[in-house]
Order: C-alpha cells, then structure tokens, then sequence
C-alpha cells in the first residue's frame, strides 16, 4: 500500500519536473483572440469610436513594450511617444516568457479600460489556468513582469487628459445658426466628445498639426461650393435608389458603417444596433493581414501597435477639427431646405461632419500597414461576416481605405470635401507616425 | 359541479391554514377595501381581452399591440340595471345584461354585437337615434398588419338585441380609431361625434409640428355634425386637426371655460401635442393648448375631467408612463435631454411636454396650472384609464387608474445590450421578431392604482388598501353603479385576464347623490348637462359626458358624495340647451331623476366667472415700454452636467428712481451677456429709452441686480449695478455710475458671481451704503462664496471687513430691516440650500443671530423675502418665496434632500450628487446615464446595467467615505410661506398649496387696492431645470392680503403663467400707481392699479 503511494507520488513528482523544462507556448493566435475579445466587448459596453481608439491602442504598447524588451528587431517606445519616459527593464536571466507577459499586459490594460471587466477576467483566467498548469514557475515571473509593464502604462495613461475631458462642457446647440452642427435623427443625441482634440496625442506635435484647408463656407446659394456638396449627397442618394439594393455603392456603404450605436425605434419599442467601430474594422485588418503574412508573435504585436497608434492619433486630430469647425450633417440641411424626408443610407452619427472620421483613421492604417506589410497586400476582409455583411476583396490597403472613406459619400452622411482632406489628413498622420517612430532596429 | 369540488377543496385549506389567523386577515381585508372584487363565479362576466399569438402580429408590428379593449356602461334595456359591453382586441366582443344581485347574462351572440372587425379598441354608449334606447359604438383598427373591418353602430331594437347600422349613419370608418365621444357641440338638440384615431410610425408622423395640418385620413381624428341622422364630416371646417401625427389616445368633453359650448380635449402619444379645442359657439373650434397649458404629458394616454378643487371649473388629468418604483424608473427611458428638449420646441414647434401624469388645474377658463407632483398623483407606471369619482363619498374626487403591460419595450437594458443580439439573429433568420426578444424584455404588471382626494389638492395613495394589489393588466375602465347601492362601482377591461368588476363597499356610511337625467328631443340622457351643488358652503360641480377614462364610456349618471351631510342646500341644473332649474333642500341617499322643467330660465354663465376686486389692467402701451429681455443662449447644464438647477438665468435687474433730476421716476433694466442694459425716461407721454454711453460700453456684463440712489450726497441720483452670469469667471465686477451722465466711478474690486444689492444707511452717518449677496462660483456650483457689507463715506466704498458674512451660502436676496424692534436697522439674508439667516446690528456691527431668533431646522431654496405684517398682529413678519411642492425635489426636516459637493473623481473640477429620500433611503435624483457621463469609470464598472443599478441607494452607489469627505447641503423646506413674529422669535408658516406650484422670487408691498391697508403681489415661475422636473410655469401670480385672503391672479386680472418672473416693481406715473413686472426672457409688462371708489 505505501510502495504505491510512493510511487505515484514519485511519478507524479516527475511529471510535474518533466514539465517544468518545458516552455509555454503562446501563438499569435492567443493574441488575436485578446483583441477579438476586446472588440466583441466594446460592442456590448457600446463605446464611441475616439473612445474605442483608447482602449484599443494602450494594451497594444504595453504588448509591445514586453517584446521590444531585449530584441534583436524592435525598439521600444519610450522616449518616442509624449510622456512615455521608461519601461521596466527585463532582466533576460529571470526566465520571463515574453509572449505570455505581453498578453498579460495586454488583458490587464484591457480590463482597466473596459466597463465589462468580468468578460476580460474569465478570458484571462481560463488562459492563466492553462498557463499555470503548463510552466508555473515560468507562468508567475512573465506575470510579474507583464503587470509592472502594465502598471507603468496605466500611469502614463493617467495622465493623457482622459478624466479632464469628462467634467469638460457639453455641445452647446444653437439651432438658429443653421451651418452648426445639431443634433440629428432619430435619437437626436449629444454630440460625443466634444473634446477627444484636448486629449494628448503620442506622436504628433499637437491635435492640429496637419490641421486641414477650412471646410466649405455654410451657403443656402445653389452656386455656392457648399450647397454644391449638399445637393451632390442627395442626387447621389436618388441615383443609388434607381440603382437598386445590390448596387456596388450600397454594399459598399453597408460594409464599412462601422456604427457602434445604431438606434432604431418603433414605437415605444427601441433597438441598438452594434457594430465594432471603424478602429476595430481595421484591427480585423491587421489580424487578416498578419496571419496571411504568417507574421509571428512579435511582429504581430509591433503591427497591431502601430496601427492603434495611427488610429489613436487619426482620431484626435479629426476631432479636433470637428469640434473647431462645427459643420451640420447632410441629413440636416437637406431635411431643411431640398426634401423633408430624405434620410441617408447609413445613419447619421452624433457628432459634427468635418472631416470624415472614417477617412482620416483609415488612411492612417492603410500607410502605416503598407509599410508594415508592403504595397499592393491583397486580402479578403470577412470582418463585418458577423453583422450579415459579405466578404469584399482589396488589392491594397490603401484601395480598401480609399473605398472606406468614398463609403461615407455614398451612405449620406458626409460631403465630398470631408472624404477627400480627411484623406489627406489621415494620410499625413500616418506618413508622420511611419517616418517618426523607429520601431525596427 | 367542479364548483362544489372547489369549494370543497378551498374549505380543506380554510382549516389547514388555521381558522383564527383567516379571521384577522378577513377582518382587516373587510376594513380596509373599499374595493371588492366580483368573482367571475358569481357574476358569470367570463370576458377576457385575449390576445392571440397564432394571428403571428406582436408589438413589433403594431405599436399599440397591447393598448388593449374599452368597456362601455349603460342600462340598455331601461330596466334600471346597468348593462357592460367589453371590446375585444382579436376575440369577440361581450355584452353582459345585468340581472340584478349582481349576476350577468352573456347575450352577445343573440343582440349580435360581437362585431366583425379584426382588431376593436374603444367603445361608447350613447342614444345616438335619440329613441331613449342606448346604442353601442365601437372603434376598430382598419388597414394595417392586416386588420379589416370598420367601425360599427350598433343600433338598439329595444328588445335586447341591435342592428349594425353604421354605414348608414355614415359613421362606417374604416381607419385606425381608439375612441369616439358623442357630444351636442354645436348645441342643436342632437348628438355629434368625435372620432380620435392614432397615427402610426411613418416619416409623415415626424418632423415639423405643423404636420398636423395635412389631413391623413387613416390617422386624423373626425368631427362629424349629426345632420338628421346623417353624421358628415366638418373636420375641416370647424378647425379640427387631422395630421399623420395625430397619436390620440385619451379624450375628454367638457365646457373648461363654462360659455356653454362643450370643448374638447385630446391626449396624443409621443411627440404630438395634445389638443385643447376650445368651442367658438359657431360651429367651429380653435385648438389653444400652447396659450393655456404650460406643459403636457409628453405619452399621453387615457384622460378624465372633474373640478378637484371646488373652484366650479372643470380639471384635467392625464395619464402617462413614469414609474413610481426606483427599480423601474431608473431602468426605463427617461425624459429628453436639455438640448434636445429645446430643438423640438424651439425648432419644431412642439410645446413642452414631459413623461408624468399631469394634473391641470383650470384656473377659471384662464390658464390651467399643472400640480401633479405636488398632489402626489404624477407617477402610475404603465398607465391606460383615470377615472374622476368620489368613491369614498367624502366630498372629494378620488382617482381610479388602470395600468400594466406585459413587456416593457422601453428597458434600457433591452435597448442597450439585449435587442443587438435579438437584431442579429434577426438578421439571420426571419422578419419575424421572435419569443427570444421578447423574452429578455421585463414584465411590466403593475397593480391598479387608487388615490383618496383631500383638502388643499393633495392626493393620498390607497392602492395599497382600496383595493386588492394584482399582477393583471387593465386598459379601458369604467365607472357605475352595477348594483343600485348609490355608489361608484368600477370595471376594468383586462389584457390576457378576465375583466374586473370592483364592487365598491362604502354603501351608505358616506352620503351620496346619484342623479339620472331625462332630457328633451334627441339628446335623450342629456349629455352636456352640468349640475353644481352648494352644500355647506362647499360648490360641488359635475357634468354629463360618458366618453372618460381610456377607450370606454361610463354610465351616463352624475353622482356626488356628502359625507355627513343629510340635505344639501341647492342644485343647479344646467341643461345643454343653457336654461337651467334650481332644486332646493334634497335629501341624500337617493337616485332622483330629473326631468326639465317647463318654467326653467335661461342661465347666464357670466355667473360662473366671479370678479373679485381688486382687479389690474394691463396696460396695452406698456407706456413706452418696451423693453424685452433676452436671455443670452446658454444652458448651464452643458458646462456642469450633474447640477440640480441652472444659475446662468436669474437676470435682469430692474431698478426705478430718477436719473435725470426731473423728480419722474425713470427705469433701469438690466441686459444679459452681450446685451447692453436700458434705461427708459420717464416724460409727459410715458417712458422712451435713452441711451448712455458707459452703459453701452458695459454690455459684456450681466446685470442681475440694481440700485439708484444718491450715493455721493451730491443730490443727484447715481446707479450701481451687481453683475453674475454663472457662464464665465470674467465680467463680474459690480459697477458704480455717477450723475446725470452715469459716469463710470471708483469702486473696490468685487467679482463674485452676484446675485442682489440692498441698500441702507446702516451705520446712520447720512450716507448709503450697499450690502452685496453673492452665489456660488462660475463652474462651481456648491461653493459659498462670501457676502460683502461696503460702507459709504462720501462717495467712496469701502468692504468693512467683518467675518459674519463670509460664506454664507448661495444667497438670491436679502433685506434691511429692524427684526428686533431695537430701533436699528438689521439684515437678514435668505438664498438656496441654507436658512433665512438674521444678522442684527448691533451698534452698527452686524451679528448673526439666526440660531436664537429662529430655531427650527429650515434650509430651503429660498428665492426672495419681504417684510410684511400678514397676520396683522402689529409686529413685521417676513414672507419667504422659496421652491415650492410641484418638483421631484422631496425635503423635510425628518428627511432633508441633501447636495454633497466635492472634486469626487480628482480631476480639479468640482461636481454635485443631489439625493432625495425614498421610503427610508436616499437615491440620486440622476440617471446611470447621467451619472456615468461624469464619473465613467466610477459608476459604469460597478454598474453594468440598469438592472444593477436600479433601486441602489446613494451608499451604494457611492463609497459612503467618498461621500463623507463632501461637503454636505442640506434642504428641509421646500413651501413658500412666511416667518411668523411672536415676539422677536420666528416660526415659519407655510402657505397653502394653491402658492407652492412654482417658486416665488419676487415680492412687491404696496397698498394696491386704495383700502387702509397695504398688501403683497407676489409672482414666480423658473425654467432653469432639466426636463426630469418639467418646467415650473403655472403660477399666475398671487396678491396677499392677509394670512387667510391671497388672490391668485387670475381672479384679480393678471396672468403671469409660462413667464419667469425676476422683479416686480411699483412706479409712479402721472399721479397713478402701476406694476411693473420684469420677466427672464420677455417682455416686461406693466398693470393699471385696481382704484377703488370707497
């Protein structure tokens, strides 16, 4: 009897020594599914799109930083992006895994951002469980480390202006100036942070650095280049309805929404419709684009980071334009003065029109995955499958970003001139963000 | 039977239960029900509005999917016994003829009125051929989800059974109907009808409220004169609206300004405004509800009329959806938010609507004054029927109100987070919303509601011992007397549940009179009749109109109770046709039928509107007037989202005084920010404005407060000026003119945000000097900053430095005034969230005194204060405006609202948490929303969803020491009154609730009536709150003449509803007195002095 316990025992001692060589094994498949994660909650908890663009991008340094500790390919971040000064060292004796401190750092950030924290906390436990039973030892010093990581972020994060912005004024509405932006159907909401341009950017100088050409002058005159974009968004609305439902412009329009909180109300009866934000359209990008490329672990987080940061930066500055130019949405001054009825393919969002968000966080990602990636990177985008809409096919980044922001035109909600210097614009951005940051050894 | 198995069955539980605690549960039951309900055992009414899921259509499809049937109450075949008709949505409908004792026989298919539409909504009894026979009318939904069919007459053959005749009589509408009510509007003998129908969701049902304008025949509602027995539609011509926004749901018939033409009032749903249509007397109508309601239910639902306050004009109660549970009511959608408020009544032309029942108080056919919340009647959840009656017979209308539905649609949480997922498989599957969806919306069955009337419009809660607490859902409801007992019984017309027959027990323990109407010609139960009773010295006023409540009719009866009283002094019976017959000495206890006399006189309704002295006309000139002020476009709440109240709109200042020398008294106004100030001249003709230089110069100020007086002793008048605008930290400095030309002068640097300026000689050195009463910073709302006293040496002020006023609170007004009789004058300071507090002068040093001179606890929102001896004792009691009873604000000494004020989130701003009690614990007074639009990470990480924070306590909302290191405010007394003086000490009495529908913030003494004695006008109103108050608009203005004489203004002539009223002055023109009143936002108005020939 006691021979037998022994010798379980001893075998199990074996086990256990066994394993404890073994490394843990992380792929960059885990990663994926920490931002999936990410993505599927801020659909729930229903974040705007600057404010996603927050939680997205400091997970993502916080990975990043892990990996770049040590390597031989990356170059951290600090001292690069405005008030990061240092980052934890790594001593490579301790045995820290990096994968798994990284998605450590990651899923803790994630859970500070999030209001759904319980979400991140099982996803991260199951993991941890795992982890744990794998190499324990191994498991506990990347945890370490990956917290201090994380740690250091958040208070670097801290100080970003986030929490001043939430005490700032509200939009004041001043319906009898009829160029201003005001509210819009059918839930008329507040215009949504009104002061994302106060918060502080990473890499630019300022929110206005690229600051784009002034927008239109307001003008109810037919000949004026205003009234010319107005009536342009409403005949290319007419045209699209001769066309029919499978017009190239309405799937085009429906693909790239990316309306986080569409409100549909029948009667007394409400519904939301959610979808991930234009942000998280182009994180899905990024994991199509990294597992074409079969990218590995490191460079699948640098990708990741790179483009939050773009789309971080993109935001704020078109923001920043938005709440300094104040310009009505199409469906209000059409509603006025062409045809009362008139409602845009897509719906309205809640806050002033120029420039094209879309446009200028799209252009961001596309420059700086071209250069991640390379030129003319042909994939398919099945990212928006989950909300019923089809695959489509790019040859390029750039033609996907080009073809999201055009999706703004077609869907009613912008005039050309916001898509085309929030182009510019986010080129610009993006261009900067590629030359300024040295991210690769 | 199975019946006898029950029974049997329910006796074995009887003894298992144990005999002596059923006693006491029967016993107390007994007691306490005023209501018992009838089993359906022993009445045989099996009826039941079913709604059946295999017709695949659910609230989905159809917005009004669970708006349920009507019951319609009568005595069709004259045998003295009330018959009920109950509609059903999909089944058929019933008609239960009653056989007395309290049993009822299902006749349905033999009278055949079963009817043949797919999907019924309202009904209505009336003789509509005149033949003394009550017919049935019925409404149907035609020409959505499939529904077909038309609206039916069924047409009485006086031998229990009915011919459907509508078509005939041209009232075969094949629309979407919820009521009708048969009326004599055009007051030719016969009746008429009113068809309301609701509109459905399209995008001809929004935008613009003048879409009401376009006629939509599915959706408008339908007058229809009744030519002959041919009833033809006169919508057009008599100015009824008929858009494809018209959502009618509630309607009422009543003459609200007693000239004898019966008016009309319709509560629409959503963002229609309801309708008051009032009667021209020449066939047409003209819609008037903007001119006459400050605000409205903004989901209209059922409606009722009955005159609540023995004023002898009818009063209007309408129904909504807020509800009274904190769980419910912070887990449902609520009111609008500020801006979007503005954008559908500035920019769309929508009056002011709010989610609460309404309770419109018809001032004398003037104005109307909404007191919900002060009567305690605002919030019933789910509500569908109100119903008027004196159940318990006291003398007081009581009210009935039906409510309930199975799914909230409205959950936030369903919203939010669950319809997403139910969209996206959706989506994926069919058109059909499917059960899953409606699964994750809540429940909604709410109990029948029942409120007991009293004195002083206050209304007591009984739901909880009139009648038994369900879990069934009621739309249409009635009221009659089912079994000849004298009393009120009422039925109720169930959603997926057998309809509910309550038998009302108060018998004859209460004196009662039920009155049953024969009249002349067509209009056979003389629908339209008004009869006022006077018993003791109390008016009792009632009229005939059967369509009330929500989709039914009651019996055509007029019933009034009498508590103890055994005769009552007079009747007046005002017949349709306007002559009227008195009936003398009636003994109570009985049902009379009255029948018009040959001899009866033609009654003069000029009778109905008493003029009491004194009376002011309002000046049409304005004398040269013509100032408006403008308030600049500013909403507090943009800058500081969680604070209870705006500050930014308390201007202008007005101060009278002469300015050119010419011994006239000139004006002063006061400009908001970016206006300049005016000043008007007084001449031979009136007044013209001047214009002066340096205060054209000053116009970056808001002026809230002014002065004119000789400060300089230079014999020639001088203005100061106090500025605060709540909107910046710059332009604050308060300003000193000197002279004819109102130069610019030397003053100390005062910035505070200010708010009154009082000036005195306090220190008797033959100068005036100022005290300055300051409110809390800009974006600071909370702080106290301190008060100065400036003392006047020959021109030059100087702050005499004294500790007693510093941070005295957030003061509004102040006043100089001897309150110790000691011969020197004292100060006492009143403002929000503190005390009226007394500073005596002692030796020319001031000292505050409040604690000895008025002990009670009495922090309140004080707006202003005068000193006026009310009780005429001899001695100056001092009246306090403050916020009034008609808000959600809740305050008392046992359970103060409280305010704490820190920097809770650390980000160098300041914010407020305001907390009312419930029930023993405290809840915030905002939102999740609005409460995580501030403190995101603090709230919304803890909380969710709604569901979880719904019914959470402030504690748990918030860490108790995070709350503990605020500073606290607190509020006791939120009722205007006055503080008595017994000798030097003060206790406060309040007014009575007629003067706490509104704040009060401003007081004006002068002798107006040219008696022996002066009295006080008092005025108010305040608009500066979000939408989850409403707006506080109904205060037409009060004269006091002593504690137990105050005249509300409209009996005396002025009307100052929907007006913020900031200054009432008295100013001297050509040897008369006028009033001058100076509105926030307006015009200025001014009034003739009532002069008196004695």
């Amino acid at each position: 009897m006691k021979t037998k316990i022994i010798s379980i025992a001893v075998i199990c001692l074996l086990f256990i020594s066994c394993n404890k060589n073994k490394s843990i094994v992380v792929t960059t498949d885990d990663y994926h599914a920490a931002i999936d994660n990410v993505t599927q909650i801020m659909i729930h908890d229903i974040f705007s799109p600057p404010v996603a663009s927050r939680i997205f991008v400091y997970p993502n340094i916080a990975a990043y930083e892990v990996m770049a500790q040590n390597s031989k390919i990356y170059v951290s971040l600090q001292k690069q992006l405005n008030g990061l000064d240092s980052i934890p060292k790594l001593d490579p004796k301790i045995g820290v895994n990096q994968p798994v401190a990284a998605l450590i750092a990651h899923m803790e950030l994630s859970k500070q951002l999030v209001f759904s924290e319980e979400i991140v906390e099982t996803f991260r436990d199951s993991l941890y469980q795992k982890w744990s039973d794998e190499n324990e030892e191994e498991f506990e010093v990347s945890k370490e480390y990956g917290l201090k990581v994380a740690e250091r972020i958040k208070k670097w994060m801290g100080k970003d202006n986030y929490k001043q912005t939430r005490t700032m004024s509200k939009f004041s509405v001043h319906a009898s100036q009829p160029g201003r932006w005001q509210p819009t159907p059918p839930a008329y909401m507040d215009a949504i942070e009104p002061h994302w341009g106060e918060i502080r950017t990473m890499v630019l100088d300022s929110a206005s650095q690229f600051k784009p050409i002034p927008a239109f002058p307001f003008s109810l005159d037919k000949k004026s280049p205003f009234f010319k974009e107005v009536q342009e968004v409403y005949d290319i609305s007419k045209e699209m309805v001769k066309k029919g439902d499978n017009s190239e412009e309405i799937k085009i329009a429906q693909f790239w929404d990316c309306n986080p909180y569409v409100s549909v109300s029948q009667g007394h009866m409400m519904f939301a419709k959610k979808k991930i934000t234009p942000g998280g359209h182009w994180m899905g990008i990024v994991k199509i684009a990294s597992k074409k490329s079969k990218a590995d672990f490191a460079k699948t987080v640098f990708a990741y980071t790179k483009t939050s940061i773009g789309i971080f930066e993109g935001f704020i500055s078109c923001w920043d334009e938005k709440f300094k130019s104040n310009v009505v949405r199409p469906e209000t001054v059409i509603n006025q003065n062409i045809d009362e009825n008139w409602k845009p393919l897509l719906q309205t969002p809640p806050f002033p029109e120029y420039t094209s968000g879309h446009s200028v966080v799209s252009m961001c990602s596309s420059s700086i995955l071209t250069s991640v990636f390379g030129d003319n990177f042909a994939y398919t985008d099945d990212t928006e499958l989950q909300f019923g809409l089809p695959k489509r096919k790019f040859a390029s980044f750039d033609a996907a970003a080009k073809e999201a922001a055009m999706s703004r035109l077609y869907g009613g909600i912008h005039y050309k001139a916001a898509i085309v210097n929030g182009i510019t614009l986010g080129e610009n951005i993006g261009d900067f963000i590629v030359v300024k940051l040295k991210m690769i050894k | 039977m199975t019946i006898l198995l029950k029974y049997l069955k329910a006796m074995n539980n009887f003894f298992r239960i144990g005999l002596a605690s059923l006693l006491i549960v029967s016993c107390s039951k007994k007691q306490d029900q005023l209501f018992e309900k009838l089993s359906s055992e022993k009445s045989n009414i099996t009826f039941n509005n079913q709604l059946d899921p295999s017709k695949n259509i659910s609230i989905l499809d159809y917005l009004y999917y669970y708006n349920g049937g009507g019951v319609a109450l009568g005595d069709i075949n004259n045998d003295g016994l009330v018959d009920i008709y109950f509609t059903s949505n999909q089944g058929k409908n019933k008609l239960y003829l009653n056989k007395g004792k309290n049993k009822f026989e299902d006749i349905s298919v033999k009278a055949g009125v079963e009817s043949q539409s797919d999907w019924n909504t309202g009904t209505v009894m009336a003789d509509v051929n005149g033949d003394g026979y009550l017919d049935i009318y019925v409404c149907a939904v035609v020409g959505i989800n499939g529904f077909e069919g038309q609206n039916e007459l069924f047409i009485n053959n006086k031998d229990n059974t009915f011919s459907e005749s509508a078509a005939e009589y041209g009232l075969d509408l094949d629309n979407y109907s919820s009521s009708a009510a048969f009326l004599d509007y055009d007051l030719d003998g016969d009746l008429d009808m009113y068809l309301l129908n609701h509109a459905v969701h399209s995008e001809a049902s929004f935008g613009n409220a003048d879409v009401r304008n376009k006629r939509s025949y599915e959706c408008g509602d339908k007058l229809f004169q009744n030519d002959n027995g041919k009833f033809v539609d006169v919508s057009e011509q008599a100015g009824i609206f008929g858009g494809a926004n018209g959502y009618g749901l509630g309607l009422a018939v009543s003459d609200f300004n007693l000239d004898g033409y019966p008016d009309i009032y319709v509560g629409n749903d959503f963002h229609e405004d309801d309708y008051y249509y009032l009667n021209n007397g020449d066939g047409t109508f003209t819609e008037s509800l903007k001119q006459y309601f400050g605000h409205t239910s903004r989901f209209s639902m059922g409606v009722d009329v009955a005159d609540v306050n023995h004023d002898g004009f009818p009063d209007i109660m309408t129904l909504d959806m807020l509800p009274e549970d904190e769980k419910v009511l912070k887990s449902s959608l609520g009111d609008d938010n500020v801006q979007m408020l503005k954008f559908r009544t500035e920019k769309l032309g929508y009056h002011y609507q709010y989610t609460r029942n309404m309770l419109q108080l018809n001032q004398g056919g003037n104005h109307f004054t909404e007191v919900a919340l002060l009567s305690g009647v605002a919030a019933t959840d789910w509500s569908w029927s109100t119903l008027f009656g004196d159940y318990d017979q006291d003398g007081e209308q009581d009210i009935f109100v039906s409510n309930g539905i199975p799914k909230r649609p409205n959950d936030l949480d369903y919203v939010k987070y669950y319809s997403n997922d139910q969209i996206k498989t959706k989506i994926s599957t069919t058109k059909l919303l499917d059960k899953e969806a409606l699964k994750k919306m809540p429940k909604g069955n709410v109990s029948n509601y029942v409120f007991q009337g009293s004195k002083d419009l206050m209304f007591k809660n009984r739901s909880n011992d009139w009648i038994e607490n369900d879990s069934i859902i009621s739309n249409g409801s009635g009221y009659a007397d089912i079994d000849n007992d004298g009393d009120l019984d009422v039925i109720t017309n169930n959603l997926n549940s057998v309809a509910s027959v309550y038998i009302n027990t108060t018998d004859k323990t209460s004196n009662y009179l039920k009155l049953k109407l024969k009249f002349t010609g067509k209009n056979t139960f003389g629908i339209g009749t008004k009869i006022i009773s006077y018993s003791k010295g109390k008016k009792q006023f009632k009229e005939l109109q059967t369509t009330r409540g929500f989709q039914s009719s009651s019996e055509p009866v007029i019933h009034f109770g009498y508590g103890k009283i055994r005769k009552i002094d007079s009747l007046v019976v005002i017949w349709p046709d306007k002559t009227y017959q008195t009936l003398k000495n009636v003994t109570t206890n009985q049902t009379l039928t009255i029948k018009p006399n040959s001899s009866r006189k033609l009654f003069d309704y000029n009778k109905l509107h008493p003029v009491v002295m004194p009376v002011f006309k309002k000046v049409p000139t304005n004398l040269g007037i013509d100032f408006k002020h403008q308030e600049n476009d500013f909403i507090d709440f943009t800058a500081q989202k969680l604070i209870p109240y705006q500050r930014s709109d308390r201007g202008p200042a007005t101060a009278i005084g002469d300015l050119n020398g010419d011994g006239k008294e000139d004006i002063f106004f006061g400009g908001a920010k970016g206006k300049a100030s005016q000043i008007y001249i007084q001449n031979a003709n009136g007044f013209s404005k001047k214009t002066y230089e340096s205060i054209e110069k000053d116009s970056v100020f808001e002026d809230v407060s002014a002065v004119i007086g000789d400060f300089n002793s230079d014999k020639i008048n001088d203005l100061f000026v106090v500025s605060g605008n709540g909107e910046n930290a710059q332009n604050l400095q308060d300003r000193l003119y000197i002279g004819n030309q109102l130069i610019n002068s030397n003053f100390p640097v005062l910035r505070q945000n200010a708010s009154v300026v009082k000036t005195f000689d306090y220190d008797n050195d033959g100068d005036l000097d100022f005290f300055i009463g300051n409110n809390s910073e800009y974006n600071r709302f909370g702080s106290s900053p301190d008060c100065y006293l400036l003392n006047n040496n020959k021109g030059t002020f100087t702050i005499v430095q004294n500790k007693t006023f510093e941070a005295i609170g957030m003061v509004t007004d102040a006043v100089f005034s001897d309150f110790n009789k000691d011969g020197k004058i004292d100060l006492i300071v009143v403002g929000e969230w503190m005390k009226p507090t007394f500073f005596a002068n002692i030796n020319g040093k001031f000292k505050e005194v409040t604690a000895t001179i008025l002990p009670e606890k009495l922090n309140g929102l004080y707006q202003s204060i005068i000193p006026f001896d009310i009780d005429t004792d001899g001695d100056q009691d001092y009246l306090v405006g403050n916020w009034g009873l008609n808000s959600k604000f809740k305050a008392s000494q046992e359970f103060p609202m409280k305010m704490y004020y820190d920097d809770f989130d650390k980000n160098e701003t300041f914010e407020t948490i305001v907390a009312i009690e419930k029930k023993g614990n405290y809840y915030t007074t905002l939102g999740l929303d609005e409460l995580a639009e501030q403190f995101s990470g603090m709230v919304k990480k803890k909380f969710h969803t709604y569901k979880s924070f719904a019914g959470k306590t402030l504690e748990e909302i918030f860490d108790p020491k995070m709350l503990e290191k605020a500073k606290l405010y607190e509020v006791h007394n939120l009722k205007s009154g006055y503080l008595r003086n017994d000798k030097g000490k003060f206790t406060f009495v309040p007014f009575s609730n007629k003067m706490q529908v509104a704040p009060i913030t401003s007081f004006v003494k002068s002798n107006f009536d040219s008696d022996s004695k002066e009295e006080v006008f008092a005025a108010g109103n305040y608009f500066g709150v979000s939408p989850y108050h409403s707006r506080f608009d109904g205060f037409s203005g009060a004269l006091i003449k002593n504690e137990k004489t105050i005249f509300l203004g409209n009996q005396i002539g002025i009307n100052l509803t929907q007006k913020a009223v900031r200054h009432l002055n008295v100013i001297n023109f050509k040897g008369k007195k006028y009033l001058l009143i100076t509105i926030n936002n307006k015009e200025a108005e001014l009034y003739e002095m009532p002069s008196i020939k004695q």
